[in-house]
């Protein structure tokens, strides 16, 4: 690895290195902010990047823990922070499994199957999902208050109905997961059909094993964008204790009081729910997983 | 554990109306325990005519049995039929034992059985030492071997293999071709084997099915159906005479100039005269017709069996020790002839090599082949 290089290629490195330090703290500061916020005495959304005072009142807030005011006064916890954070893992996990199982389904059917208007439907799902969910806001309002007439128990203000809501996201992944078993020879799936395997059996046992870090990555891209999700969830829930953590947070800030500090700590608790799954996720991101199957 | 294989006007067309037939009016009966090579160029459709026999194709029209039994219909794990694919297609996230019992796992069979065969077929081929191993962690050869295990350990009735040693080095490829042969001679199943390697379709096989990417307003791309020497001494027509043999057969164009029911006098486009251990009493003098000479079929001026005698300019000559092979310009076509070792033939030197008449080969306007009435071999 060690190739001798001439004299110009190091100051180049050292540059690039001094572009990426640059951009790094480019992203890093933000969320060193909201951790100084978060520990800072007061709901001021300026000051010290250390706090000179630091308090645990935020954090103690955000766990659901009462704390004393200057005035001796006992002040429980306006909201429940953790039930939220509670109700957005739990929305995030069960959206990104369904839609990991949807999504592979869906992009098996189009990468191996062969039906009338495969090309057609599956442009047409990808420019579907350019139209920002946003925009569909009021349909979606009236869709669910609709289905709440008929089956409540996945209308408005259930977490089934949000779940629902989000399963119309898979197009992205679709195309995501088709493009990587695309690269997955055919004749795998036609030896294990020789073998005996029914279809299911040779998607089951050959193709799904060896597309887990794919899956991953679809599992990893459909949760971040359940636990953030912001617009369909505050249309969709309405009361307090059913909300998601994005949503709620909002409550910190209402037009009379700003209450950043409280948000802060809020901000960086849904934070770690991201990086667990992150975390675990990683240790199936792994390559070469197809490799020595197939030759030619 | 073997079955026959035929199949009744077998047509294969990928997209019926649209596209033109792969495969048309194939009629193949291969005998029990038979072993029986699909050759030919690329596009000729001998890849998809193992396919349709596996069941991974489905047959346009006509008909496929296996062992009596109409198998159109059938799907691919109920025919009996193992397969070893070009690109061995092994499970990348299986251990090589793995591999080995994942269709006898998948069929539900007991454990002893699954234990004995893997052990049966492993030790055959040597896998042993590597049977907790994943492909990856295997030599070309080795997952080779793995991918023709797979296939054995469910006792198939027909084997099929689709072009199995076109990923292997030179050296590997004879070495696995003699096991394979081997391998058929002590199991004794039907075996199709499907290669675009000439050398490998006349050593391994019983009999060769020779195809052609179908031709417009042919009735068949199947173009002769027989055993190595018949088709090396008898091609049925120009393809499968310039296909069979290596170096490939040299043609010369002329016209008939005396018919004969044994003997047949040729004028070539060059100029000369040939005369030709052929059978041309159902032609007539003037017919445009093609001669053909394999290189190994000439015989030094000096020869008494040198009937004709055909001139060349010396393009380039290979000296490879055990023989030479002289690439000349004859009337600006090119003319391979495999010579004595180390015959002098300077580039651009005049080359003269005599051809006996009964090395002759001839053709017609359409490419069919005239009875021969002699058959050369160098040895006499």
């Amino acid at each position: 690895m060690a190739m001798v290089q001439p004299e110009s290629v190091r100051y180049r490195r050292w540059a690039a290195h001094a572009v990426l330090i640059g951009f790094l703290a480019l992203i890093i500061f933000p969320l060193l902010m909201i951790i100084a916020i978060s520990f800072r005495t007061g709901n001021y959304s300026v000051g010290e990047l250390i706090p000179s005072n630091p308090t645990l009142d935020h954090w103690k807030l955000a766990l659901g823990m009462s704390i004393e005011d200057a005035n001796g006064r006992i002040v429980p916890p306006p909201f429940p922070v953790l039930l939220w954070l509670w109700n957005s893992v739990k929305v995030a996990v069960i959206t990104a499994v369904l839609i990991v199982c949807l999504s592979t389904t869906c992009a098996y059917a189009f990468a191996r199957l062969y039906f009338a208007g495969r090309s057609l439907l599956l442009k047409a799902m990808l420019i579907f999902q350019m139209f920002p969910a946003v925009l569909a806001l009021v349909a979606y309002y009236a869709l669910f208050s609709r289905i709440s007439d008929y089956f409540p128990p996945i209308g408005l203000n259930t977490h089934p109905g949000l779940i629902f809501a989000y399963l119309g996201g898979i197009a992205l992944h679709v195309w995501t997961i088709k493009g990587y078993f695309e690269t997955i020879d055919k004749s795998l799936e036609e030896s294990a059909t020789l073998d005996g395997a029914s279809p299911w059996q040779a998607f089951r046992l050959i193709l799904l094993p060896l597309s887990v870090p794919i899956l991953a990555v679809v599992f990893i891209l459909a949760f971040i964008t359940a636990i953030t999700e912001y617009p369909v969830a505050s249309i969709l829930l309405q009361d307090e204790s059913k909300l998601t953590l994005a949503v709620g947070s909002q409550y910190y800030l209402n037009p009379q009081e700003y209450k950043w500090g409280d948000f802060a700590a809020a901000a960086v608790l849904s934070g770690f729910p991201i990086t667990i799954v992150f975390l675990l996720a990683q240790r199936w991101l792994v390559g070469g997983l197809t490799a020595g199957g197939v030759k030619g | 554990m073997s079955a026959d294989v035929r199949t009744e006007h077998l047509v294969k067309n990928y997209n019926p109306g649209v596209a033109r037939d792969v495969l048309r009016d194939i009629n193949l009966d291969i005998k029990e325990g038979a072993f029986t090579v699909f050759v030919g160029p690329s596009g000729c459709g001998k890849s998809t005519l193992l396919r349709a026999i596996a069941g991974l194709d489905d047959i346009t029209s006509g008909d496929l049995y296996i062992g009596g039994k109409r198998m159109n219909d059938v799907p691919p794990v109920d025919r009996g039929v193992g397969m070893v694919f070009q690109s061995y297609a092994l499970y990348p996230h299986m251990t090589v034992r793995e591999n080995l019992a994942f269709g006898l796992k998948i069929k539900k069979a007991d454990r002893k059985t699954i234990k004995e065969r893997v052990a049966q077929a492993s030790d055959m081929l040597g896998l042993d030492p590597f049977l907790e191993r994943k492909p990856k962690a295997l030599s070309g050869g080795q997952r080779q071997r793995v991918a023709i295990g797979r296939a054995l350990v469910q006792h198939p009735a027909v084997f099929l293999l689709d072009e199995p040693l076109s990923n292997l080095d030179a050296a590997l490829r004879v070495k696995t071709r003699i096991e394979l042969a081997k391998m058929h001679r002590s199991r004794g199943s039907t075996t199709i084997y499907v290669t675009h390697d000439q050398v490998e379709a006349m050593t391994l096989a019983d009999n060769i099915v020779v195809l052609s990417p179908l031709a417009e307003g042919a009735t068949t791309n199947l173009e002769q159906y027989g055993s190595p020497l018949a088709l090396y001494h008898k091609p049925a027509n120009r393809f499968v005479a310039g296909f069979i043999g290596s170096p490939k057969m040299n043609f010369l164009k002329g016209m008939l100039e005396q018919i004969g029911d044994s003997k047949s006098r040729i004028k070539l486009d060059t100029g000369l005269s040939i005369d030709a251990a052929v059978d041309s009493s159902g032609a007539r003098p003037g017919d445009k017709v093609e001669v053909g000479i394999r290189p190994e079929h000439t015989v030094m001026l000096d020869s008494p069996r040198a009937d004709n005698k055909i001139t060349g300019t010396v393009q380039v000559a290979e000296h490879l020790g055990s023989e030479s092979f002289v690439y000349m310009d004859v009337g600006g076509k090119d003319f391979t002839v495999k010579v004595r070792p180390e015959t002098p033939a300077d580039m651009g030197s005049q080359f003269d090599i005599g051809v006996p008449a009964d090395a002759c080969y001839l053709f017609d306007a359409e490419g069919h082949a005239f009875p021969r009435t002699g058959q050369f071999s160098p040895g006499d």
